[in-house]
């Protein structure tokens, strides 16, 4: 239906002044000029991050390179339960999973033999972390990532394991509690503070 | 169609043998003076590296954003975009490549003159993404050699920002398709030449 | 707005019983089931009737259902702006004899739906005037859309085997005609923003013919969706226009939802609408700049480009990525917002429109890009009716056809917003349109903000939505409803829903059936570029090359949106 709760915005004529064009060249050059000097002297205004001394703080929902976490002995939290790999839409998961030598203190009766992720077929949304029932994969906020070939982006569980205290670790999107460590800074700091390490 | 096979196409530096009176190296392969004038070349090639954005799809709104003000690729001496492939020496496929692109992207390729680069930017360019499908290309190197490839759905500026430092990096330590593609040309010529 | 009874009697005056229309019991909107012999005068019958008024067809599109007598339907979605009630129409074929008369000479707008009904199931459009495959390339075979077609079967193109409009080679061998040359624009080209093809024959500068090729990002979405389950349709969905992705996920999952009879809480309606309209101004920036850009003014687009920038700050902190969100999911989305986010909005709140401000003092008033937009590209309001445009370039032609208003979702009723419109229809109108429409969602994000209260973000019907993940490490129960939603998907009910909400370019419309599986059975988007860019090359007819330029990108198209 169409709706009588409208703006008009019709071009309107242009005025002598406007159509002289000299009076709206100084307008727009004082627009510019206004950026320019703040750029210049007040680098507060500075929106360039200067890349790679200083990184861009994206917040703890970020979804970067995934980590499998480990229980406390070091083993790997997956069970193997394909869960992941059913969620993911790109397919990029796989699994071989192999049963864990029986003994009293294991509580858990498959463990992944394989576990790879090909990087360059994964889309980062975060449906894996969704699923999976033992908080066993998460994401980190590892995003700048090269390969010079396909291989190197497949990667198993030696590269994937969590390496490091939980607390250390570089966490991005996961199922989530608490509150955030970081916050949303804006405008975007472009400069080296005190407090953000040098090419983290 | 396009020929995944290497094939340096243009005659590359010192390859004339104008030099060829002057000792030859160790390793029987190169003459000193072009060797020297090769790595100052690679300097300059690595920090002026003029891309041909070939953005298709989402990926090419993160291209924006990677020239923008607030990544500026100029501090990276790469930000003189050229659409002409005659006038560019970097390929940087963003977005997803379908069949009915693939003769278009593979003819740019081919234009441009040696010595070209090509970064992969995006898991679509890479393998194809999340679309296994019928219409969609699953990986551009089905067509074309690439240099680098940058995952990320699509990769944030940093990750192509990283990808165009670790181009230069492969640049200087000769790693590059295009110089190893020319190092085994090289040595096939001393063998055959003894 | 007459009812749907009264319609029904409108259609009956011409058309009674027994004569080949059917009125289906049911549905989310009247549905007419239709004999493809009755199917030219019904639909002219439509148009005209003034009680019934449907102008604007909104989609065609086929479904295949290989277990049926009559194996493909075509479906055709229509509505009028006047009375704003809408109706659909079904049209059975058979698979040995699949041809339907074209409605083209009724809706103009049919003109590339109906080819990529072609295209995509082989069904014949008896007496389209241009009846070829639009998305597929040419060495294709087989059509990708029929469910006895493998996903993954392709089909290689070679150099050479590119489509060429016939007219562009007799130009090019007419030796009497030696001012006349045909160019190429794209589909690789600097002011194309994607991967579009315009072929042009030109008399000196002036565009005598012109066609458009599209498919070049054609990436399955609609077959993709048919072999992922509900859920994971949703990352497919914003790299529809990835410009503005947040708006597609919120369409889809509502138009979900209201098949389940599912509602999101309040809260998650509230902020799904927040980043919609921040979506629209993030679209709405890079669509002007990209404008601006191409007529030879750089820097308004870099600094609307620094607001843009700081957008993204917001939304990658709800939900972890920068562009391409995966933030909704179907009952409401992905996790709460963090708590600095109202404080976030607000501080974009005052300093978008500075950059604005700095934009429009730059160049709205400017002679030379007044010169170079005014005039160009200029469309009347029944011409843009008949093609089926929508959004922000059919309000520029004078329509203040808007869904959040015509069509109110998430509660848009309930804000105060105004709906902007000029009457020139050229790309200058489009531009003012885009700019009071970018204030006009600041507007309503500044009201949303104070409605924002705490709740639930996700509906707790496990049947639909994940449950809590606390709850999925510690109780049995939820670990099996867990299991159960991830290995088998969620089952959305038999039937049919076609819905529709105002994405950045136009109506976004999903028209989905559903079988009862864990899959889709069959998702069709209307996306609103494609309606508005088929009529592109008929604009450029009578301009001057570089004009091109200004009108493509003033018309907003989105290459993944339009070829999907």
């Amino acid at each position: 239906m169409i709706t009588r709760d409208v703006v008009v915005c019709e071009a309107k004529p242009l005025r002598l002044v406007q159509r002289l064009y000299l009076v709206e060249i100084a307008k727009g050059l004082a627009v510019t000029l206004r950026h320019f000097i703040a750029n210049l002297f007040a680098r507060k205004y500075t929106v360039t991050i200067e890349w790679p001394e200083v990184k861009r703080e994206y917040s703890e929902r970020l979804r970067g390179r995934h980590i499998l976490l480990t229980r406390e002995d070091g083993s790997p939290r997956c069970v193997a339960c394909y869960m992941c790999e059913e969620a993911c839409p790109a397919e990029c998961i796989h699994i071989e999973a192999e049963d864990v030598a029986s003994s009293p203190t294991v509580e858990f009766e498959k463990r992944p033999k394989v576990f790879t992720i090909d990087l360059l077929r994964c889309v980062y949304c975060g449906f894996c972390v969704d699923a999976c029932p033992k908080e066993a994969i998460v994401m980190s906020r590892v995003h700048e990532m090269a390969f010079a070939s396909r291989e190197e982006g497949v990667v198993g569980l030696d590269q994937l394991l969590q390496r490091g205290p939980f607390e250390k670790l570089d966490l991005g999107y996961r199922p989530y509690y608490g509150t955030p460590r970081s916050r949303i800074e804006l405008p975007i700091p472009v400069k080296p503070r005190a407090g953000i390490q040098k090419g983290r | 169609m396009g020929n995944p096979e290497v094939r340096p196409s243009l005659p590359v530096v010192g390859g004339t043998g104008t030099a060829g009176a002057v000792a030859k190296q160790p390793d029987g392969s190169r003459v000193f003076l072009t060797t020297k004038l090769e790595k100052l070349l690679d300097a300059a090639r690595k920090n002026s590296l003029w891309p041909l954005p070939f953005g298709t799809a989402c990926c090419a709104i993160e291209f924006m954003s990677f020239m923008m003000s607030h990544y500026d690729i100029s501090r990276f001496g790469a930000e003189v975009v050229r659409f002409s492939p005659r006038q560019s020496d970097l390929l940087i496929v963003a977005g997803t490549v379908t069949d009915k692109m693939a003769p278009v992207m593979v003819r740019i390729y081919e234009q441009m003159a040696e010595p070209k680069y090509v970064i992969s930017m995006g898991v679509c360019a890479c393998t194809g993404g999340f679309y296994r499908a019928y219409h969609v290309v699953q990986g551009i190197d089905e067509f074309i050699p690439v240099d680098v490839y940058v995952p990320g759905c699509p990769p944030t500026p940093e990750a192509l920002l990283q990808g165009v430092v670790k181009l230069q990096e492969m640049i200087s330590n000769g790693e590059t398709r295009y110089q190893r593609a020319l190092a085994a040309k090289r040595a096939s010529q001393a063998q055959a030449g003894g | 707005m007459a009812n749907r009874e009264e319609r029904l009697a409108a259609i009956r005056r011409a058309f009674p019983e027994g004569s080949g229309v059917v009125e289906l019991a049911g549905g989310d909107m009247q549905t007419l089931r239709v004999d493809r012999q009755a199917l030219p005068a019904l639909a002219r019958h439509l148009k005209d009737d003034p009680a019934l008024d449907f102008k604007l067809l909104l989609d065609v599109c086929g479904v295949d259902y290989p277990g049926r007598e009559e194996r493909f339907e075509v479906v055709y979605h229509l509505t009028s702006l006047e009375h704003g009630h809408r109706v659909r129409l079904k049209v059975p074929v058979r698979e040995n004899d699949p041809v339907v008369p074209s409605v083209y000479g009724v809706w103009r707008a049919a003109d590339w739906f109906e080819r990529e009904a072609f295209d995509m199931f082989g069904i014949r459009f008896e007496g389209h005037p241009n009846l070829k495959r639009i998305l597929c390339h040419p060495a294709f075979q087989g059509h990708p859309l029929r469910k006895d077609y493998d996903p993954g079967q392709r089909w290689l193109l070679r150099e050479g085997e590119q489509e060429e409009p016939a007219w562009a080679k007799e130009a090019q061998e007419d030796e009497d005609h030696f001012e006349t040359q045909v160019l190429n624009l794209g589909p690789s080209h600097p002011a194309t923003h994607g991967t579009l093809r315009t072929v042009v024959r030109l008399n000196g500068e002036v565009i005598t013919k012109a066609e458009t090729e599209i498919g070049y990002l054609h990436r399955c979405f609609e077959k993709m969706a048919e072999t992922h389950t509900w859920n994971q349709v949703i990352p497919y969905t914003d790299r529809l226009n990835y410009c503005s992705a947040m708006m597609n996920g919120v369409g889809y999952a509502l138009a979900v939802e209201k098949m389940l009879g599912v509602e999101a809480p309040p809260r998650a309606q509230v902020i799904r609408l927040i980043l919609s309209e921040l979506s629209r101004v993030m679209d709405h920036i890079v669509d002007v700049g990209a404008n601006l850009n191409d007529v030879g003014a750089m820097t308004p687009f870099l600094y609307m480009y620094q607001g843009r920038e700081e957008l993204y700050s917001v939304l990658e902190a709800c939900c972890g990525s920068r562009l391409t969100m995966s933030y909704v999911r179907i009952g409401g989305l992905s996790s709460d917002t963090p708590p600095d986010f109202e404080d976030s909005v607000r501080y974009l709140l005052k300093r978008i429109p500075k950059l604005i401000g700095d934009m429009e003092t730059l160049i709205t008033e400017n002679r030379i890009f007044r010169g170079r937009t005014e005039g160009v590209g200029a469309i009347s309001a029944e011409d843009a009716v008949d093609w089926g445009w929508t959004g922000p370039c059919l309000r520029a032609t004078g329509v203040a056809y808007d869904v959040r208003k015509a069509h109110p979702y998430l509660g848009y009723e309930t804000y105060d917003f105004k709906v902007p419109v000029a009457h020139a229809g050229d790309t200058y109108a489009r531009y003012l349109v885009r700019v009071e429409e970018m204030k006009q969602s600041l507007r309503i994000v500044e009201q949303a903000l104070e409605r924002l209260q705490p709740g639930p973000i996700i509906t707790d019907n496990h049947n639909v939505a994940l449950p809590p993940k606390e709850d999925v490490y510690t109780e049995m129960e939820s670990l099996i409803w867990h299991f159960k939603l991830i290995m088998e998907g969620m089952k959305v009910p038999v039937g049919e829903s076609y819905g529709y909400t105002e994405a950045a370019n136009g109506e976004l419309g999903y028209y989905i059936v559903s079988d009862g599986g864990g899959h889709p059975y069959r998702i069709k988007v209307r996306p609103p570029c494609f309606a508005i860019f088929q009529a592109f090359p008929h604009i450029l007819e009578g301009h001057m090359v570089a004009d091109t330029v200004a009108i493509m990108s003033s018309l907003n198209i989105i290459a993944g949106e339009l070829d999907r």
